[in-house]
């Protein structure tokens, strides 16, 4: 027995909740994607700490 | 209940922190070996050319090797609370998604339609490369690129629920169809649309340690997206928490 999927869609998405979706994003693109864009010299070490990481998920990497 | 925002949002990090260890896991058992292979090619390259200012393990390296696993681990997890919380919200939005299905087949499909369009696609367009591939002149262009057919993937998604609510009246075989046949016409334009990848592979970099990454990269990403679909399922979904009351008050049961 399983409930019909209609009472979630009837869920009230708040305002914030596009603000915590940016969020979501713009962590996604700090570690996977920052070449120095947005955060300069410090992006260096970020880059390096989470390298492994980008390039196992697929992303483009130096 | 999940019927308020907060608590599908809640569901949705705690299945993106689950799905992200799980893929954490996949990098250090499996990715992390032709990763080792990737870096002993880079460093028998170094005396001939020394990369300025990128250092996988030279004597001036910014992060030790160890940190960069931990590091790379770390950068997984935290990508998966992020991809868990804007999927929750998604899914949340979603207004023709399979309405007629339970929520936890709802949450599959949609984790699967995800990892499709932002991991499978991208990844048959430009598949993904091991340290010492890579020309770091070219990876705005390839980021640009990468990021394009991530975009692409995202609007095939959301065009086949369109299509489908559109062909509503339709039966559901004819109506699976078309939409199947769209999804792949959409794709095979967006393959053939994107440039050739920029970089060439070099020529010291072996064939077979390649492929293996390539497909331990895929077999992460599957884990990372098929496993948010599955886990955020399972927490949304109320039949699994009444299928799971019974085995817990039995083992209870037997403890006492």
């Amino acid at each position: 027995m399983t409930s019909p999927a209609a009472s979630l869609s009837a869920v009230r998405v708040p305002k914030w909740a596009f603000a915590v979706s940016l969020l979501g994003l713009i962590v996604t693109y700090l570690v996977l994607q920052e070449n120095g864009l947005a955060l300069g010299a410090g992006s260096e070490l970020l880059h390096e700490f989470f390298h492994d990481g980008r390039h196992a998920l697929g992303v483009p990497c130096h | 209940m999940t019927t308020t925002y907060k608590s599908i949002a809640l569901r949705g990090v705690a299945a993106g922190a689950i799905a992200g260890v799980a893929s954490a896991l996949v990098q250090l058992l499996v990715t992390e070996i032709p990763i080792r292979a990737a870096l002993a090619v880079e460093e028998a390259r170094a005396p001939a050319g020394e990369e300025a200012g990128h250092s996988h393990g030279g004597e001036e390296e910014l992060v030790s090797r160890g940190a960069q696993v931990v590091g790379g681990m770390l950068g997984v997890v935290i990508v998966g609370i992020a991809v868990g919380l804007v999927f929750a919200t998604a899914y949340a939005l979603s207004k023709r998604w399979f309405t007629d299905r339970t929520p936890f087949s709802r949450s599959f499909a949609f984790g699967a339609a995800v990892f499709g369009a932002v991991a499978l696609l991208p990844w048959i367009k430009y598949p993904a490369n091991p340290p010492a591939v890579g020309d770091p002149a070219t990876v705005n262009h390839r980021t640009a690129l990468y990021l394009g057919v991530v975009v692409a993937g995202l609007l095939i998604v959301w065009g086949a629920s369109w299509l489908a609510a559109q062909l509503h009246a339709q039966s559901q075989p004819v109506r699976t169809t078309a939409v199947l046949l769209a999804v792949v016409a959409a794709a095979a334009v967006v393959l053939l649309a994107f440039p050739a990848p920029p970089d060439t592979v070099p020529a010291d970099m072996p064939v077979n340690v390649l492929w293996q990454f390539r497909l331990s990269s895929l077999a992460q990403l599957a884990t990372l997206y098929v496993g948010i679909g599955v886990v955020f399922g399972l927490l949304i979904d109320p039949a699994a928490r009444r299928a799971k009351a019974p085995a817990k008050a039995s083992r209870e049961s037997t403890v006492a």
